[in-house]
């Protein structure tokens, strides 16, 4: 004891002496600080993600087919949708789950992606011509039929017009070749007085040859790629309390429907002018920065690009207004701008040359005045939704939903991870997947002997099976709506308003086929010992499931943080290694500048175990010293942190952060993993010049010092 | 009477690179108990290897160095450690304080190494030894706050704590003046005399060799003269070969 401190007052003493232990004791001080702020860091993140995840869909534990040939990825693996095995029968699994003492809920759910087509404006514009057109043929006597008409004809007209003039332009500016002929001659005979005048006279082959040669011209069609997940949204909203309706409402139990997340909806079905504008007002107005930043740049600003994007890109916008709208918005927007000029595109070229001064009044008014006059997403709530997916047997299967609303989770408002995965009810989602369980391949074999059915024409299939069992219709049909080929008659339309309608039982939602369970524990901290119950119970009742924990669930995802984490130890593996070799060179020439000292001890009868013991006590009492400054710096800095929080840089930030800041927080972990690796450092780095201390010989002592 | 340290046909050669360079080329000699001897000689004659050999923090190349019974050539590190904490002290040219530790830290060390006697034993031990050299008033100063005197003093008290069969001290006055020198010198002699601690140091000043009872005068890493001082009878001496 009594030696130990003495090696203790050495070292204390000779913790300032030297240039040399302020030097290592500065590496161990910044290494501490690294360790201790980067860790709490990425643990906060880990834990905000986590929430996230946890939170926004994926349960603390996800169960899915173990037959699966792609393990589960709730946000996507490398783009494109992981191959799933089904599970067949969804009740068996709750109920041997939730006789898991642990386990909450175990909400269905499945997700699958599709690209939809919004369909551009001219094909909006020919889909209304066309149904005025059936209206007409049906015998609809409605006196305003008529007038209707024209008016749309008209619009359709300006929009081939507006067409027109584009092709114009960018002859100017591409070489001919890159213009297709066909496409002109199209535009040419589509704007002619001789294709209207005929119009009437076979207005299906008309409107045919709008839609496949001129609609595919206008720009702004585009495929928009949707993922849904397919889940019992009552259960769901329960499970998940953080969901949150933002236009709308809730889709009512046991409905068919349709939930857009509210990111997904801003961004990629909201007009792009009035997204681009409210982008710059998210910076200009929101963040306080300037479109004209007064210190003179070279690169342009973001918001000065979005400007420029918008006044190139007003064809979007004109597109959509027909004469009278159109009227319109060039009287409001001369008021505005105090202009005599009449060319539409010419005044939304000048409206939307905005500067810091009139940002905000613009902005104001290009919401009260202009959107109402426009579409200002391209599908609106109420709007029935049709998507159309590859099925698991390949063929397309299409589905019409009714879109009830928006939703977000609270505090990742802004998250495009979460925010771009949009909900569905599971009956809509079983057909699109288009699986029939064997038992019920065997009933609809029942069924089809019983009603002496033989093999189904397609096109009569819905004749045929209509008007049978109802649950063959609910579970079969939809398979074989074949949206290309229309049907006279109102037959199809109460087809689908009766499946809108439905109402469907929680038994039917149970009974079904799914792709993954999200299982909600009621301690989340047990979460590897329910994991294994849950495999447990699978093996017992041959349920074939596989249970991962979220993160694992999330896919790349979930392995960011891990992987940033990896990436951290590595920096700061690497930081160590360098302070390693500095360490061990600095202790190697203070050992040398004590040669005389260690001598005069062993002389004086100190055993090499002493003097071992004299080098580890310095490095120790340096470590605990700065390595102690470091951590107590390092905590200042994470308290101060967590109390002014870290601004998401990106959207994508904003998931890991589960909302738009981050407040780090420390745990006791953190410290302790942080002092664990300094003091391994330091002893390490010391053990080379603590050997050669101690091979330092008495004799040294006699000779004179150096 | 016993010899405490006895040295026969000792050879020390130094190999600097591929030169073997002899620093003591045959030397025999015997200490006895309570001798206070002085080793002369030009620099560079083998004092400080002779010295170094007796304190066992070398080994001789050839010959058997025996120091209180012990055959150094036949000890380990561990056991020549331990001879040197316990039967041993060692008082340095420079002093070789431990210049973070206080006057009483520096006295107290070796008994720390020992652990055998608890703190106030040990206290008591610094303490009367401090008072012994003189520096009782200055126990908490630090090396650098003394003067060379006063700092050989407490490397005095230092070698004397653990209370050796046997003091070594190589030119303990060479970094001091006359003066100071001298009174080291009597420090030294006094107790010798008072506990009959047997003194064994090297200088190449006539004056300081004056106080020893015998006086072995190396040159060339040999005896070449040993000489008891008028009126001292001279227990040590051994024929010159």
């Amino acid at each position: 004891m009594a030696q130990l401190r003495i090696l203790t007052r050495i070292a204390l003493r000779n913790l300032f002496a030297t240039k040399l232990n302020l030097i290592i004791g500065g590496i161990i001080l910044v290494g501490t600080l690294l360790v201790v702020v980067g860790g709490a860091l990425l643990d906060s993140m880990d834990q905000s993600m986590s929430r996230s995840i946890i939170g926004s869909g994926a349960g603390n534990i996800q169960v899915y087919s173990a037959k699966s040939k792609d393990p589960l990825a709730l946000y996507g693996a490398m783009g494109s949708e992981p191959d799933l095995s089904a599970i067949d029968d969804f009740s068996k699994v709750k109920s041997a789950l939730e006789s898991i003492p642990n386990v909450k809920t175990v909400v269905p759910m499945g997700i699958n992606a599709a690209l939809i087509t919004s369909g551009n404006t001219v094909d909006v514009a020919l889909e209304k011509l066309r149904g005025l057109v059936r209206q007409r043929q049906q015998g609809n006597s409605d006196p305003n039929l008529e007038a209707k008409l024209k008016s749309q004809k008209e619009y359709v007209r300006q929009i081939l017009r507006v067409l027109q003039n584009d092709m114009k332009k960018r002859s100017v500016l591409v070489s001919d070749k890159a213009i297709e002929p066909e496409n002109v001659a199209a535009l040419e005979r589509a704007s002619s007085n001789e294709f209207w005048e005929s119009f009437d006279r076979d207005p299906l082959d008309a409107l045919e040859f709008l839609e496949n040669r001129i609609a595919p011209q206008a720009s702004d069609a585009d495929l928009i790629y949707l993922r849904y997940m397919g889940t019992d949204l009552d259960d769901f909203q329960r499970s998940f309390d953080r969901l949150k309706i933002v236009d709308g409402q809730a889709v009512p139990t046991g409905r068919r429907g349709f939930l857009f997340a509210k990111f997904f909806y801003e961004n990629q079905l909201k007009l792009k002018a009035a997204k681009r504008l409210d982008k710059i007002k998210k910076t200009v107005i929101d963040q306080g920065k300037r479109i004209f930043p007064r210190a003179k740049k070279s690169e342009p600003s973001e918001a000065q690009q979005l400007l420029k994007d918008n006044q190139a890109q007003t064809q979007e916008i004109i597109l959509q207004l027909d004469r009278i709208k159109s009227e319109i918005a060039v009287r409001r927007l001369q008021q505005e701008l105090g202009s005599q000029e009449t060319d539409l595109d010419a005044l939304l070229k000048h409206f939307f040359d905005m500067n810091d001064d009139n940002f905000s009044r613009r902005f104001t008014f290009f919401y009260d005045q202009l959107a109402p006059l426009l579409e200002l997403y391209r599908i609106r709530v109420g709007d029935v939704l049709t998507i159309k997916a590859f099925t698991r047997s390949g063929y397309v299967q299409s589905v019409n939903v009714p879109v009830y609303g928006t939703f977000q989770f609270k505090g990742m408002e802004d998250a495009a991870l979460a925010g771009n995965l949009n909900l569905m009810d599971l009956v809509s989602f079983r057909d699109l997947y288009g699986y029939l369980s064997a038992d019920k391949i065997e009933e609809v074999d029942k069924l089809k002997k019983l009603a002496g059915a033989k093999a189904i024409d397609r096109s009569r299939a819905e004749d045929e099976l209509f008007g049978t069992a109802r649950t063959v219709v609910a579970e079969a049909t939809p398979g074989v709506i074949d949206e290309g080929n229309e049907k006279p008659g109102n037959l199809r339309a109460l087809r689908r308003e009766e499946l809108l309608r439905r109402v469907y039982s929680k038994n039917e939602m149970d009974n079904g086929v799914l792709l993954s369970a999200a299982v909600i524990l009621k301690d989340p901290k047990k979460l590897k010992q329910t994991m294994k119950e849950i495999a447990a119970v699978s093996a017992r009742d041959n349920l074939q499931l596989k249970p991962v924990s979220w993160q694992e669930a999330a896919g790349l995802i979930g392995q960011f943080v891990s992987l940033a984490k990896l990436a951290l130890y590595i920096a700061v593996f690497i930081i160590f290694i360098v302070a390693l070799v500095i360490i061990n060179n600095a202790m190697m020439m203070a050992t040398l500048q004590r040669v005389h000292e260690i001598g005069t001890m062993r002389a004086i009868g100190a055993q090499r175990g002493f003097v071992l013991g004299l080098v580890l006590t310095e490095i120790i009492v340096l470590g605990l010293v700065f390595g102690g400054a470091g951590a107590a710096l390092g905590t200042g800095v994470v308290k101060w942190l967590g109390s002014v929080g870290i601004a998401a840089p990106n959207d994508w930030f904003y998931f890991f952060f589960s909302g738009p800041r981050l407040h780090p927080w420390l745990t006791a972990g953190n410290l302790i993993a942080a002092f664990v690796i300094v003091l391994l450092v330091s002893a390490i780095s010391t053990l080379y010049p603590a050997f050669l201390a101690t091979r330092v010989a008495p004799v040294r002592a006699m000779q004179a010092e150096e | 009477m016993p010899a405490i340290v006895s040295l026969k046909d000792v050879v020390k050669t130094y190999r600097l690179g591929t030169v073997e360079v002899p620093a003591l080329r045959g030397v025999s000699l015997d200490v006895h108990i309570g001798d206070f001897i002085s080793i002369a000689g030009p620099s560079g004659s083998g004092k400080t290897t002779l010295l170094n050999l007796i304190g066992c923090v070398d080994t001789a190349t050839s010959g058997t160095v025996l120091v209180d019974g012990h055959d150094t050539q036949h000890l380990s590190d561990r056991e020549l450690t331990n001879l040197r904490l316990n039967t041993l002290g060692f008082i340095f040219q420079s002093f070789n304080l431990v210049s973070v530790l206080s006057v009483f830290q520096n006295v107290e060390f070796p008994l720390l190494l020992q652990r055998r006697l608890s703190k106030s034993e040990r206290s008591a031990r610094v303490m009367s030894l401090l008072e012994q050299v003189g520096l009782a008033s200055h126990i908490n100063h630090r090396p650098s706050e003394l003067s060379g005197g006063q700092r050989q003093r407490v490397a005095v008290a230092r070698a004397l704590v653990t209370q050796p069969k046997i003091v070594l001290a190589d030119e303990p006055t060479a970094n001091l003046d006359s003066v100071t020198g001298n009174n080291i010198i009597d420090l030294m002699k006094e107790l010798n005399q008072k506990n009959g601690t047997t003194f064994i140091f090297s200088t190449h000043d006539a004056k300081v060799m004056s106080h020893a009872n015998a006086v072995f005068r190396l040159a060339d890493g040999k005896i070449t003269e040993r000489l008891a001082p008028a009126g001292v009878p001279l227990k040590s001496v051994v024929e010159v070969r």
